[in-house]
Protein backbone atom coordinates (compact mmCIF):
# COMPACT_ATOMS: atom_id res chain seq x y z
CA UNK A 1 0.00 0.00 0.00
CA UNK A 2 2.93 2.31 0.75
CA UNK A 3 4.51 1.63 -2.46
CA UNK A 4 1.80 2.47 -4.34
CA UNK A 5 1.24 5.81 -2.81
CA UNK A 6 4.57 6.47 -3.31
CA UNK A 7 4.48 5.73 -6.81
CA UNK A 8 1.39 7.63 -7.19
CA UNK A 9 3.00 10.47 -5.89
CA UNK A 10 5.65 9.97 -8.60
CA UNK A 11 3.22 9.91 -10.73
CA UNK A 12 1.00 13.06 -9.91
CA UNK A 13 4.89 15.16 -9.88
CA UNK A 14 4.96 14.16 -13.23
CA UNK A 15 1.91 14.98 -14.84
CA UNK A 16 2.21 18.14 -12.89
CA UNK A 17 5.64 18.45 -14.60
CA UNK A 18 4.44 18.01 -17.71
CA UNK A 19 1.63 20.01 -17.40
CA UNK A 20 4.13 23.61 -16.49
CA UNK A 21 6.67 22.01 -19.25
CA UNK A 22 3.79 22.44 -21.81
CA UNK A 23 2.62 25.97 -20.49
CA UNK A 24 5.91 27.58 -20.52
CA UNK A 25 6.72 25.93 -24.45
CA UNK A 26 3.58 27.66 -24.96
CA UNK A 27 4.35 31.04 -23.19
CA UNK A 28 7.53 31.57 -25.12
CA UNK A 29 6.18 29.97 -28.29
CA UNK A 30 4.19 33.52 -28.15
CA UNK A 31 6.78 35.51 -28.71
CA UNK A 32 7.49 38.11 -26.54
CA UNK A 33 4.94 40.04 -25.13
CA UNK A 34 6.53 43.79 -25.24
CA UNK A 35 5.11 44.53 -29.06
CA UNK A 36 2.02 43.17 -28.00
CA UNK A 37 1.44 45.12 -24.76
CA UNK A 38 2.81 48.98 -26.21
CA UNK A 39 0.73 50.95 -28.65
CA UNK A 40 1.67 50.70 -32.02
CA UNK A 41 3.85 53.79 -32.05
CA UNK A 42 5.80 52.78 -29.17
CA UNK A 43 9.73 52.63 -30.28
CA UNK A 44 11.87 49.75 -30.59
CA UNK A 45 13.78 50.53 -27.17
CA UNK A 46 10.72 50.62 -25.29
CA UNK A 47 9.72 47.08 -26.23
CA UNK A 48 13.20 45.87 -25.39
CA UNK A 49 13.08 47.71 -21.84
CA UNK A 50 9.48 46.25 -21.44
CA UNK A 51 10.76 42.71 -22.39
CA UNK A 52 14.06 43.01 -20.11
CA UNK A 53 11.87 44.29 -17.32
CA UNK A 54 9.21 41.23 -17.53
CA UNK A 55 12.31 39.07 -17.71
CA UNK A 56 12.38 37.82 -21.47
CA UNK A 57 15.67 39.05 -22.28
CA UNK A 58 17.13 36.53 -19.75
CA UNK A 59 18.36 32.42 -20.83
CA UNK A 60 15.86 30.37 -21.39
CA UNK A 61 17.12 27.65 -19.00
CA UNK A 62 16.58 30.70 -15.88
CA UNK A 63 13.08 31.44 -16.95
CA UNK A 64 11.98 27.76 -17.04
CA UNK A 65 13.76 27.88 -13.32
CA UNK A 66 11.69 30.82 -12.71
CA UNK A 67 8.41 29.36 -13.74
CA UNK A 68 9.30 26.30 -11.99
CA UNK A 69 9.82 27.89 -8.80
CA UNK A 70 6.55 29.91 -9.12
CA UNK A 71 5.17 26.44 -8.69
CA UNK A 72 6.66 26.77 -5.08
CA UNK A 73 5.87 30.06 -4.35
CA UNK A 74 2.70 30.24 -5.87
CA UNK A 75 3.66 33.69 -7.99
CA UNK A 76 3.65 33.14 -11.39
CA UNK A 77 4.04 37.06 -12.36
CA UNK A 78 1.62 39.47 -12.86
CA UNK A 79 -1.34 39.63 -15.56
CA UNK A 80 -0.13 41.32 -18.81
CA UNK A 81 -3.53 43.53 -19.00
CA UNK A 82 -4.40 43.77 -15.61
CA UNK A 83 -1.56 44.06 -13.82
CA UNK A 84 -2.53 42.14 -11.32
CA UNK A 85 -1.23 38.92 -9.36
CA UNK A 86 -2.06 35.97 -12.18
CA UNK A 87 -3.12 33.49 -9.94
CA UNK A 88 -4.99 35.92 -7.64
CA UNK A 89 -7.50 36.43 -10.34
CA UNK A 90 -7.29 32.80 -11.33
CA UNK A 91 -8.42 31.77 -7.74
CA UNK A 92 -11.16 34.76 -7.99
CA UNK A 93 -13.07 32.58 -10.59
CA UNK A 94 -11.88 29.05 -9.08
CA UNK A 95 -15.42 29.04 -6.94
CA UNK A 96 -17.91 29.84 -10.00
CA UNK A 97 -15.98 26.91 -11.76
CA UNK A 98 -16.90 24.79 -8.67
CA UNK A 99 -20.10 25.39 -8.07
CA UNK A 100 -20.88 24.17 -11.44
CA UNK A 101 -18.77 21.18 -11.37
CA UNK A 102 -19.65 20.34 -8.29
CA UNK A 103 -23.66 19.93 -8.38
CA UNK A 104 -22.53 18.51 -11.95
CA UNK A 105 -20.96 15.82 -10.41
CA UNK A 106 -23.33 15.31 -6.95
CA UNK A 107 -26.95 15.63 -9.20
CA UNK A 108 -25.59 13.62 -12.04
CA UNK A 109 -23.92 10.72 -9.76
CA UNK A 110 -27.25 10.78 -7.67
CA UNK A 111 -29.74 10.48 -10.76
CA UNK A 112 -27.86 7.88 -12.34
CA UNK A 113 -27.57 5.57 -8.99
CA UNK A 114 -31.34 6.09 -8.88
CA UNK A 115 -32.66 5.15 -12.47
CA UNK A 116 -29.29 1.88 -11.80
CA UNK A 117 -31.50 0.88 -8.99
CA UNK A 118 -34.96 1.66 -10.39
CA UNK A 119 -34.14 -0.32 -13.73
CA UNK A 120 -32.61 -3.52 -11.88
CA UNK A 121 -35.33 -3.15 -9.03
CA UNK A 122 -38.25 -3.63 -11.80
CA UNK A 123 -36.26 -5.64 -14.12
CA UNK A 124 -37.93 -3.38 -16.77
CA UNK A 125 -36.25 -3.85 -20.30
CA UNK A 126 -38.89 -1.25 -21.43
CA UNK A 127 -37.27 1.33 -18.79
CA UNK A 128 -33.86 0.25 -20.03
CA UNK A 129 -34.29 0.96 -23.59
CA UNK A 130 -35.74 4.43 -23.22
CA UNK A 131 -32.89 5.47 -20.60
CA UNK A 132 -30.73 3.90 -22.99
CA UNK A 133 -31.90 5.55 -26.23
CA UNK A 134 -31.81 8.92 -24.81
CA UNK A 135 -28.89 8.78 -22.99
CA UNK A 136 -27.27 7.43 -26.48
CA UNK A 137 -28.90 10.81 -28.82
CA UNK A 138 -27.78 13.39 -25.33
CA UNK A 139 -24.39 11.50 -25.71
CA UNK A 140 -24.62 12.49 -29.77
CA UNK A 141 -24.58 16.12 -29.19
CA UNK A 142 -22.28 18.38 -27.92
CA UNK A 143 -22.88 20.22 -24.43
CA UNK A 144 -22.71 23.68 -26.14
CA UNK A 145 -25.34 22.61 -28.44
CA UNK A 146 -27.57 20.66 -25.77
CA UNK A 147 -26.80 24.20 -23.86
CA UNK A 148 -28.24 26.10 -26.73
CA UNK A 149 -31.29 24.24 -27.25
CA UNK A 150 -31.84 24.49 -23.04
CA UNK A 151 -31.72 28.22 -23.73
CA UNK A 152 -34.15 28.05 -26.33
CA UNK A 153 -36.39 26.50 -24.95
CA UNK A 154 -36.31 28.27 -21.05
CA UNK A 155 -35.22 31.48 -22.05
CA UNK A 156 -36.63 32.26 -25.27
CA UNK A 157 -39.88 30.73 -25.71
CA UNK A 158 -41.10 30.28 -22.27
CA UNK A 159 -38.91 33.05 -20.69
CA UNK A 160 -38.57 31.24 -17.66
CA UNK A 161 -35.01 31.19 -16.86
CA UNK A 162 -31.90 33.12 -17.38
CA UNK A 163 -29.54 32.11 -20.08
CA UNK A 164 -26.51 34.52 -19.29
CA UNK A 165 -24.14 35.29 -16.67
CA UNK A 166 -24.43 34.42 -12.61
CA UNK A 167 -26.57 36.80 -11.18
CA UNK A 168 -28.95 34.29 -8.79
CA UNK A 169 -29.49 30.83 -7.91
CA UNK A 170 -32.22 30.52 -11.24
CA UNK A 171 -28.86 31.53 -13.19
CA UNK A 172 -27.14 27.76 -12.15
CA UNK A 173 -30.18 25.99 -13.50
CA UNK A 174 -29.63 25.99 -17.25
CA UNK A 175 -25.75 25.36 -17.09
CA UNK A 176 -25.97 22.42 -14.28
CA UNK A 177 -28.65 20.46 -16.07
CA UNK A 178 -26.22 20.95 -19.36
CA UNK A 179 -23.61 19.32 -17.30
CA UNK A 180 -25.86 17.42 -15.60
CA UNK A 181 -27.42 15.38 -18.37
CA UNK A 182 -23.90 14.30 -19.47
CA UNK A 183 -22.41 13.28 -16.31
CA UNK A 184 -25.68 10.82 -15.73
CA UNK A 185 -25.81 8.94 -18.71
CA UNK A 186 -21.95 8.15 -17.97
CA UNK A 187 -22.21 7.09 -14.65
CA UNK A 188 -25.68 5.71 -15.69
CA UNK A 189 -23.82 3.23 -18.42
CA UNK A 190 -21.22 2.11 -16.32
CA UNK A 191 -23.35 1.49 -12.91
CA UNK A 192 -26.23 -0.52 -15.35
CA UNK A 193 -22.98 -2.85 -16.44
CA UNK A 194 -21.39 -3.23 -12.89
CA UNK A 195 -24.61 -4.20 -11.58
CA UNK A 196 -25.95 -6.68 -14.30
CA UNK A 197 -22.24 -7.94 -14.59
CA UNK A 198 -22.87 -8.70 -10.21
CA UNK A 199 -26.44 -9.67 -10.88
CA UNK A 200 -24.44 -13.02 -12.71
CA UNK A 201 -22.26 -14.04 -9.89
CA UNK A 202 -22.33 -16.99 -7.41
CA UNK A 203 -22.63 -15.09 -4.15
CA UNK A 204 -26.05 -12.78 -5.59
CA UNK A 205 -27.65 -16.13 -6.47
CA UNK A 206 -26.70 -18.02 -2.92
CA UNK A 207 -27.95 -15.12 -1.20
CA UNK A 208 -31.17 -15.05 -3.43
CA UNK A 209 -31.64 -18.83 -2.80
CA UNK A 210 -31.37 -18.31 0.71
CA UNK A 211 -34.22 -16.43 0.59
CA UNK A 212 -33.19 -13.11 0.70
CA UNK A 213 -35.13 -10.49 -0.60
CA UNK A 214 -33.70 -8.78 -4.44
CA UNK A 215 -33.93 -5.65 -2.85
CA UNK A 216 -31.58 -6.47 0.05
CA UNK A 217 -29.20 -8.06 -2.04
CA UNK A 218 -29.02 -5.64 -4.13
CA UNK A 219 -28.22 -2.70 -1.57
CA UNK A 220 -26.35 -4.74 0.69
CA UNK A 221 -24.41 -7.02 -1.90
CA UNK A 222 -24.37 -6.13 -5.32
CA UNK A 223 -24.30 -2.05 -4.93
CA UNK A 224 -21.27 -1.78 -2.74
CA UNK A 225 -19.39 -3.71 -5.35
CA UNK A 226 -20.40 -1.61 -8.20
CA UNK A 227 -19.75 1.70 -6.93
CA UNK A 228 -16.40 1.58 -6.55
CA UNK A 229 -15.26 1.10 -9.96
CA UNK A 230 -17.70 4.12 -11.51
CA UNK A 231 -15.93 6.24 -8.19
CA UNK A 232 -12.62 5.33 -9.92
CA UNK A 233 -14.07 6.56 -12.82
CA UNK A 234 -15.38 9.90 -12.01
CA UNK A 235 -11.48 10.70 -10.64
CA UNK A 236 -10.50 10.28 -14.09
CA UNK A 237 -13.77 11.68 -15.55
CA UNK A 238 -12.48 15.02 -13.36
CA UNK A 239 -10.73 16.36 -16.45
CA UNK A 240 -13.90 15.62 -18.99
CA UNK A 241 -15.88 17.48 -16.52
CA UNK A 242 -13.40 20.36 -16.53
CA UNK A 243 -13.22 20.20 -20.09
CA UNK A 244 -17.16 20.10 -20.48
CA UNK A 245 -18.00 23.26 -18.08
CA UNK A 246 -14.91 25.53 -20.01
CA UNK A 247 -16.92 25.69 -22.95
CA UNK A 248 -20.92 25.42 -21.19
CA UNK A 249 -19.14 28.90 -19.38
CA UNK A 250 -18.50 30.45 -22.76
CA UNK A 251 -21.86 29.82 -23.42
CA UNK A 252 -24.06 30.81 -20.78
CA UNK A 253 -21.36 33.41 -19.91
CA UNK A 254 -20.20 31.80 -16.85
CA UNK A 255 -17.70 34.00 -14.40
CA UNK A 256 -15.73 30.94 -14.13
CA UNK A 257 -11.86 29.89 -14.68
CA UNK A 258 -13.16 28.87 -18.39
CA UNK A 259 -14.39 32.23 -19.24
CA UNK A 260 -11.16 33.37 -17.37
CA UNK A 261 -8.88 30.97 -19.53
CA UNK A 262 -10.41 31.44 -22.98
CA UNK A 263 -10.56 35.33 -22.90
CA UNK A 264 -6.83 35.47 -21.46
CA UNK A 265 -5.68 33.02 -24.23
CA UNK A 266 -7.74 35.26 -27.36
CA UNK A 267 -5.65 38.43 -25.12
CA UNK A 268 -2.36 36.85 -25.32
CA UNK A 269 -2.44 37.43 -21.64
CA UNK A 270 -0.13 34.51 -20.61
CA UNK A 271 0.65 34.80 -16.70
CA UNK A 272 -2.99 33.73 -16.75
CA UNK A 273 -2.89 30.70 -19.25
CA UNK A 274 0.07 29.72 -17.25
CA UNK A 275 -1.51 29.83 -13.71
CA UNK A 276 -4.93 28.44 -14.83
CA UNK A 277 -3.45 25.58 -16.47
CA UNK A 278 -1.12 24.42 -13.74
CA UNK A 279 -4.04 25.37 -11.05
CA UNK A 280 -6.45 22.95 -13.39
CA UNK A 281 -3.15 20.41 -13.01
CA UNK A 282 -3.06 20.83 -9.51
CA UNK A 283 -6.55 20.03 -8.47
CA UNK A 284 -6.95 17.33 -11.18
CA UNK A 285 -3.84 15.11 -10.28
CA UNK A 286 -4.66 15.97 -6.43
CA UNK A 287 -7.94 14.48 -6.94
CA UNK A 288 -7.38 11.74 -9.32
CA UNK A 289 -4.34 10.70 -6.51
CA UNK A 290 -6.94 10.49 -3.87
CA UNK A 291 -9.74 8.83 -5.78
CA UNK A 292 -7.00 6.28 -6.68
CA UNK A 293 -5.73 5.63 -3.29
CA UNK A 294 -9.41 5.51 -1.55
CA UNK A 295 -10.93 2.72 -4.46
CA UNK A 296 -7.72 0.94 -4.10
CA UNK A 297 -8.31 1.39 0.20
CA UNK A 298 -11.87 -0.17 -0.13
CA UNK A 299 -11.83 -2.26 -2.46
CA UNK A 300 -9.88 -5.62 -1.55
CA UNK A 301 -9.71 -7.32 -4.64
CA UNK A 302 -7.33 -4.72 -6.58
CA UNK A 303 -5.30 -4.60 -3.13
CA UNK A 304 -4.77 -8.40 -3.79
CA UNK A 305 -3.62 -7.73 -7.07
CA UNK B 1 -29.84 -33.15 -48.00
CA UNK B 2 -32.26 -29.96 -47.09
CA UNK B 3 -31.75 -30.79 -43.27
CA UNK B 4 -28.03 -30.02 -43.20
CA UNK B 5 -28.22 -26.77 -45.83
CA UNK B 6 -30.42 -25.26 -42.83
CA UNK B 7 -28.63 -26.51 -39.88
CA UNK B 8 -25.16 -24.55 -41.80
CA UNK B 9 -26.50 -21.41 -42.87
CA UNK B 10 -29.22 -20.89 -40.11
CA UNK B 11 -26.52 -19.38 -37.57
CA UNK B 12 -24.68 -17.27 -39.91
CA UNK B 13 -28.11 -15.48 -40.62
CA UNK B 14 -28.77 -15.17 -36.84
CA UNK B 15 -25.51 -13.52 -36.32
CA UNK B 16 -25.80 -11.01 -39.06
CA UNK B 17 -29.03 -9.81 -37.96
CA UNK B 18 -28.34 -5.99 -37.27
CA UNK B 19 -29.71 -4.44 -33.82
CA UNK B 20 -32.22 -1.94 -33.91
CA UNK B 21 -29.69 0.65 -33.36
CA UNK B 22 -27.66 0.33 -36.21
CA UNK B 23 -30.18 0.28 -38.76
CA UNK B 24 -31.46 3.62 -36.98
CA UNK B 25 -27.22 4.41 -36.81
CA UNK B 26 -26.96 3.35 -40.45
CA UNK B 27 -30.16 5.80 -41.33
CA UNK B 28 -28.80 8.81 -39.59
CA UNK B 29 -24.90 8.95 -40.96
CA UNK B 30 -26.25 7.80 -44.54
CA UNK B 31 -28.07 10.88 -44.11
CA UNK B 32 -25.13 13.06 -43.57
CA UNK B 33 -22.87 11.50 -46.21
CA UNK B 34 -24.88 11.74 -48.80
CA UNK B 35 -26.13 15.41 -48.01
CA UNK B 36 -22.24 15.89 -48.39
CA UNK B 37 -21.70 14.20 -51.53
CA UNK B 38 -24.99 14.97 -53.75
CA UNK B 39 -25.43 19.02 -52.27
CA UNK B 40 -22.11 19.96 -54.38
CA UNK B 41 -23.69 19.02 -57.63
CA UNK B 42 -26.57 20.53 -57.43
CA UNK B 43 -26.60 23.61 -59.53
CA UNK B 44 -26.73 26.16 -56.78
CA UNK B 45 -24.30 25.48 -54.83
CA UNK B 46 -22.14 28.51 -53.31
CA UNK B 47 -21.05 28.16 -49.87
CA UNK B 48 -19.08 31.36 -49.98
CA UNK B 49 -21.05 33.88 -52.28
CA UNK B 50 -22.78 36.94 -50.65
CA UNK B 51 -26.47 38.25 -50.91
CA UNK B 52 -27.35 40.85 -48.34
CA UNK B 53 -30.83 42.03 -50.33
CA UNK B 54 -31.47 37.83 -49.35
CA UNK B 55 -30.05 37.92 -45.87
CA UNK B 56 -31.80 35.75 -43.01
CA UNK B 57 -34.31 33.99 -45.33
CA UNK B 58 -36.14 30.87 -43.37
CA UNK B 59 -36.34 27.55 -44.52
CA UNK B 60 -38.77 26.18 -47.86
CA UNK B 61 -39.30 29.85 -48.71
CA UNK B 62 -37.28 30.41 -51.40
CA UNK B 63 -36.44 27.81 -54.21
CA UNK B 64 -32.92 28.93 -54.77
CA UNK B 65 -32.02 28.68 -51.07
CA UNK B 66 -33.93 25.79 -50.41
CA UNK B 67 -32.74 25.67 -46.15
CA UNK B 68 -32.81 29.55 -46.33
CA UNK B 69 -29.55 31.91 -45.98
CA UNK B 70 -27.34 33.22 -43.04
CA UNK B 71 -26.95 36.81 -41.88
CA UNK B 72 -24.55 37.75 -44.32
CA UNK B 73 -27.18 36.26 -47.53
CA UNK B 74 -25.13 32.73 -47.71
CA UNK B 75 -26.81 29.70 -49.00
CA UNK B 76 -27.13 27.43 -46.14
CA UNK B 77 -27.60 23.97 -47.34
CA UNK B 78 -24.35 24.53 -49.05
CA UNK B 79 -22.71 26.15 -46.29
CA UNK B 80 -23.67 22.69 -44.41
CA UNK B 81 -22.79 20.59 -47.26
CA UNK B 82 -19.67 21.97 -47.35
CA UNK B 83 -19.13 22.00 -43.08
CA UNK B 84 -19.96 18.20 -43.24
CA UNK B 85 -16.87 17.39 -45.52
CA UNK B 86 -14.37 19.57 -43.46
CA UNK B 87 -15.52 18.24 -39.73
CA UNK B 88 -15.54 14.77 -41.22
CA UNK B 89 -12.26 15.03 -43.73
CA UNK B 90 -10.58 16.35 -40.20
CA UNK B 91 -12.06 13.66 -38.27
CA UNK B 92 -10.74 10.78 -40.18
CA UNK B 93 -7.46 12.31 -40.51
CA UNK B 94 -7.17 12.77 -36.98
CA UNK B 95 -8.51 9.50 -35.87
CA UNK B 96 -6.20 7.61 -38.82
CA UNK B 97 -3.35 9.39 -36.74
CA UNK B 98 -3.96 8.68 -33.96
CA UNK B 99 -4.99 4.85 -34.41
CA UNK B 100 -1.41 4.26 -36.51
CA UNK B 101 0.43 5.87 -33.99
CA UNK B 102 -1.14 4.33 -30.81
CA UNK B 103 -0.65 0.98 -32.00
CA UNK B 104 2.56 1.51 -33.25
CA UNK B 105 3.64 2.34 -29.92
CA UNK B 106 1.33 0.02 -28.17
CA UNK B 107 2.79 -3.32 -30.57
CA UNK B 108 6.97 -1.66 -29.82
CA UNK B 109 5.87 -1.61 -26.19
CA UNK B 110 4.22 -5.16 -25.79
CA UNK B 111 6.59 -6.75 -27.88
CA UNK B 112 9.80 -5.43 -27.02
CA UNK B 113 8.70 -4.66 -22.88
CA UNK B 114 11.50 -3.48 -20.73
CA UNK B 115 12.49 0.38 -20.27
CA UNK B 116 10.52 1.22 -23.74
CA UNK B 117 7.53 -0.92 -22.30
CA UNK B 118 8.16 1.71 -18.85
CA UNK B 119 8.66 5.38 -20.45
CA UNK B 120 5.70 4.67 -22.59
CA UNK B 121 3.42 3.44 -19.92
CA UNK B 122 4.78 6.71 -17.66
CA UNK B 123 4.02 8.50 -20.52
CA UNK B 124 0.43 7.30 -21.26
CA UNK B 125 -0.45 7.75 -17.42
CA UNK B 126 0.75 11.52 -17.38
CA UNK B 127 -1.37 11.95 -20.46
CA UNK B 128 -4.58 10.43 -19.13
CA UNK B 129 -3.72 12.18 -15.70
CA UNK B 130 -3.72 15.68 -17.83
CA UNK B 131 -6.86 17.68 -18.58
CA UNK B 132 -6.73 17.05 -22.06
CA UNK B 133 -9.37 19.39 -23.68
CA UNK B 134 -7.66 22.17 -21.32
CA UNK B 135 -4.51 21.85 -22.67
CA UNK B 136 -5.62 21.64 -26.49
CA UNK B 137 -7.62 24.57 -26.19
CA UNK B 138 -4.82 26.56 -25.05
CA UNK B 139 -2.23 25.25 -27.45
CA UNK B 140 -4.71 25.73 -30.78
CA UNK B 141 -5.37 28.91 -29.43
CA UNK B 142 -1.93 29.99 -28.59
CA UNK B 143 -0.30 29.27 -32.07
CA UNK B 144 -2.65 30.65 -34.24
CA UNK B 145 -5.96 28.25 -34.62
CA UNK B 146 -6.30 26.74 -37.94
CA UNK B 147 -7.75 23.88 -39.27
CA UNK B 148 -4.12 22.17 -39.96
CA UNK B 149 -2.84 23.30 -36.41
CA UNK B 150 -6.30 21.28 -35.34
CA UNK B 151 -5.51 17.71 -36.80
CA UNK B 152 -1.95 17.96 -35.88
CA UNK B 153 -2.61 18.40 -32.11
CA UNK B 154 -5.12 16.13 -31.84
CA UNK B 155 -3.89 13.64 -34.25
CA UNK B 156 -1.00 13.52 -32.26
CA UNK B 157 -2.51 13.46 -28.47
CA UNK B 158 -5.52 11.06 -28.45
CA UNK B 159 -3.38 7.69 -29.20
CA UNK B 160 -3.11 6.50 -25.34
CA UNK B 161 -6.50 4.41 -25.62
CA UNK B 162 -4.97 2.40 -28.62
CA UNK B 163 -1.54 2.50 -27.00
CA UNK B 164 -3.09 0.07 -23.80
CA UNK B 165 -5.26 -1.71 -25.50
CA UNK B 166 -2.47 -2.99 -28.41
CA UNK B 167 0.20 -3.27 -25.92
CA UNK B 168 -1.86 -5.81 -23.66
CA UNK B 169 -2.43 -7.93 -26.85
CA UNK B 170 0.87 -7.45 -28.63
CA UNK B 171 2.31 -8.58 -24.90
CA UNK B 172 0.11 -11.38 -24.71
CA UNK B 173 0.51 -12.91 -28.22
CA UNK B 174 4.41 -12.47 -27.89
CA UNK B 175 4.58 -15.82 -25.31
CA UNK B 176 1.90 -17.63 -28.37
CA UNK B 177 3.73 -20.57 -30.07
CA UNK B 178 3.35 -19.37 -33.65
CA UNK B 179 4.96 -15.93 -32.53
CA UNK B 180 8.47 -17.96 -30.60
CA UNK B 181 8.57 -20.49 -32.74
CA UNK B 182 9.79 -18.75 -36.01
CA UNK B 183 11.97 -16.32 -33.66
CA UNK B 184 14.08 -19.86 -32.76
CA UNK B 185 14.42 -20.58 -35.97
CA UNK B 186 16.01 -17.54 -37.18
CA UNK B 187 13.16 -14.84 -38.25
CA UNK B 188 13.63 -11.81 -37.50
CA UNK B 189 11.79 -9.44 -35.46
CA UNK B 190 10.49 -7.14 -38.22
CA UNK B 191 9.12 -10.36 -39.87
CA UNK B 192 7.56 -11.65 -37.17
CA UNK B 193 6.09 -8.10 -36.16
CA UNK B 194 4.40 -7.76 -39.94
CA UNK B 195 3.38 -11.07 -40.27
CA UNK B 196 2.00 -12.36 -36.49
CA UNK B 197 1.53 -9.25 -34.77
CA UNK B 198 -0.30 -6.67 -36.78
CA UNK B 199 -2.51 -8.67 -38.46
CA UNK B 200 -3.92 -9.97 -35.20
CA UNK B 201 -3.78 -6.60 -33.54
CA UNK B 202 -5.54 -4.35 -36.07
CA UNK B 203 -8.92 -5.31 -35.41
CA UNK B 204 -8.84 -4.60 -32.41
CA UNK B 205 -7.49 -0.85 -33.54
CA UNK B 206 -10.36 -0.43 -35.61
CA UNK B 207 -13.07 -0.78 -32.94
CA UNK B 208 -11.58 1.98 -30.91
CA UNK B 209 -10.91 3.88 -33.92
CA UNK B 210 -15.00 3.47 -34.94
CA UNK B 211 -15.76 4.26 -31.01
CA UNK B 212 -13.19 7.30 -31.26
CA UNK B 213 -14.82 8.85 -34.16
CA UNK B 214 -18.04 10.02 -32.54
CA UNK B 215 -15.94 11.52 -29.69
CA UNK B 216 -13.24 13.03 -31.70
CA UNK B 217 -16.10 15.32 -33.39
CA UNK B 218 -17.40 16.28 -30.62
CA UNK B 219 -13.57 17.83 -29.83
CA UNK B 220 -13.22 19.18 -33.22
CA UNK B 221 -16.76 20.87 -33.05
CA UNK B 222 -16.56 22.36 -29.85
CA UNK B 223 -12.91 23.76 -30.32
CA UNK B 224 -14.68 25.45 -33.30
CA UNK B 225 -17.54 26.72 -31.25
CA UNK B 226 -14.51 28.31 -29.53
CA UNK B 227 -12.85 29.59 -32.61
CA UNK B 228 -9.75 27.72 -32.22
CA UNK B 229 -10.35 25.49 -35.83
CA UNK B 230 -11.56 25.97 -39.32
CA UNK B 231 -11.40 30.03 -39.33
CA UNK B 232 -14.24 32.14 -41.52
CA UNK B 233 -14.94 31.94 -44.21
CA UNK B 234 -15.27 28.01 -44.56
CA UNK B 235 -17.73 26.84 -42.40
CA UNK B 236 -17.64 24.31 -39.91
CA UNK B 237 -20.46 22.74 -37.82
CA UNK B 238 -18.82 24.61 -34.06
CA UNK B 239 -18.59 27.70 -36.18
CA UNK B 240 -22.12 27.61 -37.57
CA UNK B 241 -23.78 26.81 -34.46
CA UNK B 242 -21.66 29.90 -32.71
CA UNK B 243 -22.69 31.95 -35.37
CA UNK B 244 -26.31 31.32 -35.14
CA UNK B 245 -26.47 31.47 -31.46
CA UNK B 246 -26.65 35.60 -32.01
CA UNK B 247 -29.89 34.87 -34.40
CA UNK B 248 -31.23 32.03 -31.69
CA UNK B 249 -34.78 34.41 -30.72
CA UNK B 250 -35.75 35.79 -34.28
CA UNK B 251 -34.20 32.96 -36.38
CA UNK B 252 -33.52 29.74 -34.40
CA UNK B 253 -32.91 27.51 -37.53
CA UNK B 254 -28.92 29.21 -38.29
CA UNK B 255 -28.11 27.19 -34.90
CA UNK B 256 -30.31 24.07 -34.87
CA UNK B 257 -29.61 23.08 -38.44
CA UNK B 258 -26.54 22.13 -38.22
CA UNK B 259 -26.92 20.67 -34.82
CA UNK B 260 -29.27 18.55 -36.42
CA UNK B 261 -26.28 17.46 -38.92
CA UNK B 262 -23.92 17.22 -35.81
CA UNK B 263 -26.61 14.94 -34.19
CA UNK B 264 -26.88 13.10 -37.11
CA UNK B 265 -23.46 12.31 -37.80
CA UNK B 266 -22.06 11.54 -33.91
CA UNK B 267 -25.37 9.68 -33.21
CA UNK B 268 -24.95 7.71 -36.42
CA UNK B 269 -21.58 6.83 -35.80
CA UNK B 270 -22.39 6.09 -31.83
CA UNK B 271 -25.01 4.05 -32.67
CA UNK B 272 -23.10 1.63 -35.89
CA UNK B 273 -20.46 1.54 -32.97
CA UNK B 274 -22.33 0.11 -30.72
CA UNK B 275 -23.15 -2.65 -32.87
CA UNK B 276 -19.76 -2.97 -33.74
CA UNK B 277 -18.47 -3.57 -30.48
CA UNK B 278 -21.50 -5.37 -29.34
CA UNK B 279 -19.97 -8.35 -31.51
CA UNK B 280 -17.24 -8.49 -30.43
CA UNK B 281 -18.37 -8.27 -26.69
CA UNK B 282 -16.92 -5.87 -24.02
CA UNK B 283 -14.70 -3.45 -25.93
CA UNK B 284 -16.27 -0.21 -25.01
CA UNK B 285 -17.04 -1.03 -21.43
CA UNK B 286 -13.18 -1.58 -21.00
CA UNK B 287 -12.26 1.64 -22.59
CA UNK B 288 -14.15 3.72 -20.68
CA UNK B 289 -15.60 7.35 -21.28
CA UNK B 290 -14.30 10.15 -21.89
CA UNK B 291 -10.86 11.42 -20.87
Amino acid sequence: MLLFIARRLALAVATVLAVVTIAFVLGRATGEPGALLLPDNATQADVEALNSALGFDRPLLLQYLDTLAGLVTGDFGDSYRLRESALGLVLERVPATIELAFWAFVIGLALAVVAALAIQLTGSRVLRAIVGWAGALRQSVPDFFFALLLVLAFSVLLGALPSLGRTSYASLVLPVVTLVTGQFVMYLRLLDAALSEQAGQDFVRTAIAQGQRRSTVLFTRMLPNAIVPVLGMAGLNLGGLLGGTVVVEVVFAWPGLGKLLTDAVSQRDFPIVQAGLVFVALAFVIVNTAVDVLVRRIDTRTAAA
Amino acid sequence: MTTSLTLATAPVVQRWRPRPGAIVGALMLGTVLLLTALVPLLPGYDPMGQDLRAALLPPFTDPAHPLGTDALGRDLLSRLALASAVTLGMTVLIVIMNAVLGSLVGILAGYYGGRLEALITLVSNVTLAMPVVLLLIAICAVLRPSAGLTILVLGCTWWVGYARVTRNIAAALRRQDFVVSPLTQGADSVWVLTRHIVPNVWPHTLIIAATDVATIVLITSSLEYLGLGVQPPVPSWGSMIFDGQRHLAGDPWLALLPGLMLLLAVGGVQFLSQQFTAETRGGLLRKGGMR
